[in-house]
């Protein structure tokens, strides 16, 4: 559930893309994330072992769905803690904030969970008239600026520096000592800390959820999660049913794909089992956890075409690698989810209807499934959308007719040939620098980049030339 | 229909109906971490302790060898004064700790919000990671591992197991789990504005450990 759904895809990729400085701001963040990736797997030499593991403990998990999910919740009910289910986002959010309204609560802090997102949480809560305090540092960046995330680890990476010491300048009293990155986390860290210690209610997402002990697992750098959980009187953690490992150590045979995928780090900083509220004579910790168990669409992917889409363990290594990403951003995309596990993931969330546009925006190069850590096939499942879109009739009538002409073209070799050979010569005379700077009819390929113009004849002229047989003479 | 039985439901629907054996999906969950060493890097160092070493020092802690527990205060000494920190510091309610001679140090059983450090006992250490691993509990506070800018961690030689599974294999069932079980990687950190790093950013921005020989 997201607000920016409503102004369409091709309208919002068509400002970011005029916008200039984003462009900046997210080959920053990318291009190191994606340096530091390919560093950590050079020295990882089992990555490919771990890989195939990491995917076949999600297939188990997925398989076996209903066992883990009840073990899960007799053990976590055994450490104390409470279990709730919630079939939609809504019913999700309910219990959340009639959690919040039993515990008295004022000001809850919240530790970045993408699941949050997800279900509305951070407006539900406003909703209700309970203070919410960002704690994660990029949401805290989005929180002042009123925005949502536009990335799943970086949620503030359109941002650029001078964006945030704008931010932080107008609300941290006192302001930051300059705009350098070190001095804006030093503001956020004397800022938060207070609010993290007056806090009634903590609300974590979790990584992963352990079957045998009933922990959740929460991941972080910058120790947010634990100072979330930790002070307040009740934590409470919403999370996907898809999250459940059957122990921690299979957690951990997936925490070492997570983070070198992610950050390019080895572990996380912070890697935090939380298994029930404070125990008896503890020194500190929470009187009560609750544990919302959130469907919202999970369970239906488990029989159709999307079950792959289960395994993803939200590393966000697709997204730092789309061509189509990089140059749009994550808010484009108008889902909760960005990149290309967003455009798979938002139609199940919000109607294919309302983003049929996000699988097409694919160039099909393939990138994402070549970095995902459990080997989910991104573009099998975009073209799985086109295809369920077709079907549903969602393509308006100029791609209808546009389809049409190529599939009449195509099954009519001679005149595909004279076809192409015309608009071969066309696009030659155009693109007589080798770059085409404007298309007639497809001014939307042009405006933002030069197209490459043809450097010799049709693929078949090509091919012939170079003394291949044409297939139908091929007797 | 409960949310809980809608959902299950919907899961075995969509599974085909027909629910596993336990003990076959448990003989499945084992094959899933057979032959470790196939999954994960090996250590990087002949040791547990010099892998260990290794892992923490690249992660920008700092590590102090000492030959028995008696030795702690000195070495805590050593590095406040290197750090140009004042002498009182909020340490840990560990029996360990209490029986010790602190001499000018003035340590405290509170952690203040803005503690400039504390020190703390880790359980365990992991060398696959260089990581410490703090259990919550009667005497653990696990704010104090949070709260101050220098955190001090006593770890024991003796207790650095090789890999992220040898530390896990510890935690089966809820009984063993703590209400916290957290593994410190190095420094709290962040690369949150325009991806570039910056040390310190709730937690800790300094992690030192002393590393005790007493076998
Ligand atoms: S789809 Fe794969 S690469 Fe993308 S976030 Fe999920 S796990 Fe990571």
């Amino acid at each position: 559930m997201n607000a920016t759904t409503r102004t369409g895809f091709k309208a919002r990729s068509d400002a970011a893309l005029a916008n200039p400085t984003l462009k900046t701001a997210i080959d920053r963040t990318t291009g190191t994330a994606e340096r530091k990736r390919a560093a950590a797997l050079a020295g990882f030499a089992e990555y490919e072992a771990a890989r195939s593991r990491g995917s076949a403990i999600k297939d188990h998990v997925i398989a076996n769905l209903d066992h883990y999910l009840e073990m899960f919740e007799r053990n976590a009910t055994a450490s104390g803690a409470k279990v709730h289910w919630a079939a939609t986002e809504s019913e999700a959010c309910d219990i959340v904030i009639r959690l919040c309204r039993e515990a008295g609560a004022k000001r809850v802090t919240r530790s970045k969970s993408m699941l949050g997102e997800e279900i509305g949480l951070p407006d539900a809560l406003g909703s209700a008239g309970i203070e919410r305090v960002e704690t994660d540092l990029a949401e805290h960046i989005i929180q002042l600026a009123g925005e949502h995330p536009s990335h799943i680890i970086w949620p503030a990476m359109h941002r650029t520096r001078e964006q945030v010491a704008e931010l932080f300048n107008a609300d941290h009293k006192p302001p930051p000592a300059d705009d350098e990155a070190a001095s804006m986390v030093q503001s956020a860290r004397h800022v938060l800390r207070g609010k993290f210690l007056s806090a009634d209610v903590g609300i974590s997402g979790a990584n992963f959820l352990i079957a045998d002990t009933g922990a959740t697992c929460t991941v972080t750098n910058e120790g947010n999660a634990e100072l979330t959980t930790t002070p307040p009187r009740v934590h409470i953690v919403t999370a996907g049913i898809e999250k459940l490992v059957p122990s921690t150590s299979h957690a951990m045979a997936l925490l070492r794909l997570l983070v070198r995928s992610a950050t390019g780090g080895e572990l996380t900083q912070y890697t935090t089992f939380h298994c029930g509220p404070k125990r008896p004579g503890d020194a500190d910790g929470p009187e009560k956890m609750h544990i919302v168990l959130v469907d919202n669409g999970r369970s239906e992917m488990i029989a159709n075409e999307f079950r792959d889409m289960l395994r993803c363990i939200r590393c966000g290594a697709c997204m730092n690698h789309c061509v189509v990403y990089r140059q749009i951003g994550g808010h484009a995309y108008g889902g909760t989810y960005p990149g290309p596990m967003g455009a798979v993931l938002t139609p199940v969330l919000d109607g294919l209807a309302q983003s049929r546009d996000l699988p097409f925006a694919c160039t099909m190069n393939g990138r994402c499934a070549e970095v995902c850590p459990v080997e989910i096939p991104l573009p099998t499942l975009l073209r799985a959308w086109r295809g369920r879109s077709w079907r549903a009739g969602l393509e308006g009538p100029r791609m209808r007719a546009g389809l049409a002409a190529w599939a009449g073209l195509a099954r009519r070799p001679g005149l595909y040939r004279m076809a192409s050979g015309i608009g071969v010569r066309a696009l030659r005379l155009l693109g007589r620098s080798g770059w085409i700077g404007s298309l007639p009819f497809a001014g939307g390929w042009t405006r933002h980049r030069d197209l490459p113009g043809p450097t010799g004849g049709t693929f078949m002229e090509r091919y012939t030339a170079r003394g291949a047989r044409r297939p139908e003479d091929r007797r | 229909m409960s949310a809980r039985d809608s959902i299950l439901s919907a899961i075995r629907t969509g599974l085909g109906g027909s629910r596993n054996d336990p003990a076959a999906i448990a003989a499945e969950a084992a094959d899933l971490l057979a032959a470790p060493e196939t999954i994960r890097p090996p250590l990087v160092a002949a040791t547990l302790v010099d892998a260990f070493c290794e892992k923490s020092e690249a992660l920008g802690a700092t590590v102090d060898r000492i030959g028995s527990i008696d030795e702690v205060p000195a070495s805590v000494g050593r590095y406040l004064e290197g750090q140009g920190l004042s002498a009182e510091i909020a340490v840990e309610s560990a029996a360990l700790f209490r029986d010790l001679d602190w001499g000018d140090l003035r340590p405290r059983l509170a952690v203040a919000p803005d503690a400039p450090a504390a020190v703390g006992l880790a359980r365990h250490g992991i060398a696959e990671s260089g990581s410490l691993v703090i259990h919550s509990g009667k005497e653990t506070r696990i704010l104090l591992a949070f709260l101050p800018l220098h955190h001090i961690v006593v770890l024991r030689a003796a207790s650095i197991v090789s890999h992220l599974e040898d530390y896990a294999a510890l935690l089966v069932g809820h009984e063993t789990s703590p209400r916290n079980a957290v593994l410190i990687t190095g420094p709290s950190g962040t690369t949150d504005i325009e991806g570039s790093y910056v040390r310190g950013a709730h937690g800790p921005g300094f992690v030192h450990v002393i590393l005790v020989f007493d076998a």
